[in-house]
């Protein structure tokens, strides 16, 4: 009592830390355990790395660790070139004086898929991909494509063009999110003094806008590809039966197998979990270690 | 290189709604500005805030593109060249570093533009901070330094570029004022020394005197008036361009039969050579002294006035005070030598009449 009178702060952050403690490190540790074939509840106390060995040594995992690395560094790619692309038009939109109106309506439009869940999108990208989706309708009705099965598979095919292009859409409005705000406190002044110095709007563009956003489009880029790389739901819609990608693999380990898949599967999500942290870490340091000299003198 | 010549030059600024207000900014026009700067000289444009002189300003250096006139530097018409293409350098109201690169790649940027290799701009950097007191601070970054070394690291950047006309846009304006005067005896210096053509913006009268060979008055998008920094403050053209740089007494009135008369005030005017006879006459602070009764002189062209003291300030050095003769206040500045005057004494002044300017009504 007489530490809440006196306003102990640990005190009063302690329901969120338990519960931070305890579904999340509680999950995660529960997780590691049952991956080294642990299961307190069930008397199983032995320690094992099995589910790592099978799982390391099977075909099935390598292949699916491949194609999700490749969805998600091409969604990522994409989405970064995209999103910065648009910033910029943005940006340059402003600096050049057009009507403030249109470019501020071009940017709520580029917003808009950021309130579309993510399994929304992928039913959108399913409905308007498929070949008996909406666009091949339309091309078969305007005669672009003889039959509607003619029309490219870009749903469900192996190489994942499905999942990249409702990444594509889903995350590029993100990054523009994140660096133009950024760009946003550039000063128009600073492009009078470089013009003045000789430099035109490509020159400014390389030699100050960019290496300014840099930094925030880094870990914008960092943060997209740790989302795609475990995330659920749209691999699960747009993927294929074989090779799956690394979350519906794990999902599919855990309900559809027996009790030694389930230690797999918990496995797998420990990889996951551990791959993202090293690129939340690697994010974190590159981040920390170009702010802290970005920031230096904005004002 | 040749002198700098600004001809006919006018901008209209219409109503402008901005995204974020829905209040409207108000029209605004530079009205036909002619200036004709010399080679070398230091040129200052002064007038009170909004009056258009940073935007005559830009319009020369091609920040801005002009609705009509022209800009010469000495036979080439650099009206429609690039600012990027007439190698003008300018100095802002805030110094506009670059905040991502070091002091040393900042005074190098425009070289590095041009294309110049890294080792000979940086050599060249190193020189000209030299010349403005920085050296040592070559590999820091700009907010690792003053408000006062950021604008000497600016002026560097723009000194660095050779650059045919220096704008200065207030440049000094955000600094504490010992640094202001310090950073205008560096430009002051480094003008001696490199003879490059400075354009000054500025609205600190002290300032442009201080700094400027000739001034260009300005007010509402207008030159009003373009001289020596004495000529403007002893022989203004109109009335404003007298307000503007401190005229406190300046008294409406008509002059006949040798008299000026005010609406409180009548003084034997004889030195009057104008058609118009309504005018105003402007009496400088300083021209008024305060006299003993007992040596009132009485010389052709001397005045007398007797008043009572209504207000009184001192200020490093010199006391201020208004003295109210027969309903008409006169505004006295003199150096202090003695006790202050008290305010509700009486005091008698004396003014050498052959000193007072008389603006014409017409020509206001």
């Amino acid at each position: 009592m007489s530490m809440l009178q006196k306003g102990n702060p640990y005190l009063y952050v302690l329901p969120a830390v338990l519960f931070i403690l305890i579904f999340f490190f509680g999950g995660l540790f529960q997780g590691l355990l049952q991956s080294f074939g642990i299961t307190p509840y069930n008397k199983d106390l032995v320690f094992t790395t099995l589910a790592y060995q099978e799982l390391l040594q099977s075909a099935d995992f390598w292949q699916s660790l491949l194609l999700t690395f490749r969805v998600s560094f091409l969604s990522t790619m994409l989405s970064g070139l995209l999103g910065i692309l648009f910033a910029f038009i943005l940006f340059i939109m402003a600096l050049k004086g057009y009507d403030s109106n249109t470019a501020s309506l071009f940017y709520r439009i580029f917003q808009y898929p950021l309130v579309i869940p993510h399994l929304a999108a992928g039913y959108l990208f399913l409905l308007l991909l498929m070949q008996s989706g909406w666009i091949s309708r339309i091309g078969y009705h305007f005669g672009w494509v003889e039959e509607i099965h003619h029309f490219p598979i870009l749903v469900n095919d192996t190489f994942g063009w499905g999942m990249i292009l409702t990444y594509t859409w889903k995350e590029a409005p993100f990054i523009t999110l994140m660096i133009y705000p950024v760009l946003f406190r550039i000063h128009k002044s600073w492009y009078e003094v470089a013009r003045l110095y000789g430099s035109n709007t490509r020159k400014f563009i390389s030699n100050i806008a960019v290496p300014l956003i840099l930094p925030a489009w880094l870990s914008s880029l960092f943060i997209v590809f740790a989302f795609t790389f475990s995330a659920f739901e749209i691999p699960y819609l747009l993927g294929v039966t074989y090779p799956r990608l690394l979350p519906v693999y794990s999902f599919e380990l855990f309900t559809h197998g027996g009790w030694m898949e389930r230690s797999q599967s918990l496995a797998l999500n420990i990889i996951l979990a551990f791959i993202t942290a090293i690129l939340g870490g690697l994010s974190y340091k590159i981040s920390k270690r170009w702010l802290l000299n970005e920031r230096r003198g904005w004002e | 290189m040749g002198d700098l010549v600004i001809t006919k030059m006018s901008k209209k600024f219409q109503h402008q709604i901005t995204a974020n207000d829905s209040s409207s900014n108000p029209p605004f026009q530079l009205r036909s500005a002619d200036l004709k700067i010399h080679e070398g000289e230091f040129f200052g444009i002064i007038g009170p805030s909004g009056c258009g002189k940073t935007t005559l300003l830009k319009c020369i250096a091609g920040l801005i593109s002009p609705d009509k006139g022209e800009i010469f530097l000495g036979k080439e018409n650099v009206t429609h060249v690039l600012p990027e293409k007439r190698q003008f350098s300018m100095v802002f109201q805030q110094p506009l570093l670059f905040p991502h690169m070091k002091v040393i790649d900042n005074v190098a940027f425009g070289l590095k533009m041009q294309g110049i290799n890294k080792k000979m701009r940086w050599n060249k950097a190193k020189d000209m901070l030299q010349s403005v007191g920085l050296s040592g601070y070559e590999y820091r970054h700009p907010s690792e330094l003053s408000g006062g070394q950021q604008q000497r690291v600016s002026l560097a950047r723009a000194l660095l570029m050779n650059p045919k006309v220096l704008f200065l846009d207030e440049p000094f304006s955000a600094l504490d004022p010992d640094l202001r005067e310090e950073m205008r005896e560096l430009v002051k210096l480094l003008h001696q020394k490199l003879k490059v053509t400075v354009l000054l913006v500025t609205h600190d009268r002290e300032e442009a005197f201080q700094l400027a060979d000739r001034l260009a008055i300005m007010d509402e998008g207008k030159v009003l008036q373009i001289d020596s920094p004495k000529l403007c403050y002893e022989k203004p053209v109109n009335v404003q361009v007298a307000k503007f740089l401190g005229s406190k007494n300046v008294i409406e009135g008509e002059v006949s039969d040798g008299i000026f008369r005010g609406k409180h005030l009548e003084i034997a005017y004889t030195n009057y050579a104008f058609s118009e006879n309504k005018g105003w006459i402007i009496i400088r602070p300083e021209l008024l002294k305060r006299i003993h009764s007992e040596i009132i002189s009485r010389e052709e062209g001397i005045f007398n006035f007797t008043g009572r003291i209504t207000e009184v300030s001192y200020r490093s050095g010199f006391v201020h005070y208004k003295v109210n003769v027969h309903g008409q206040t006169l505004y006295v500045i003199e150096s202090n030598q003695s006790d202050l005057p008290e305010v509700n004494e009486q005091v008698t002044l004396q003014l050498n009449m052959k000193k007072v300017h008389f603006i014409p009504q017409m020509g206001s």
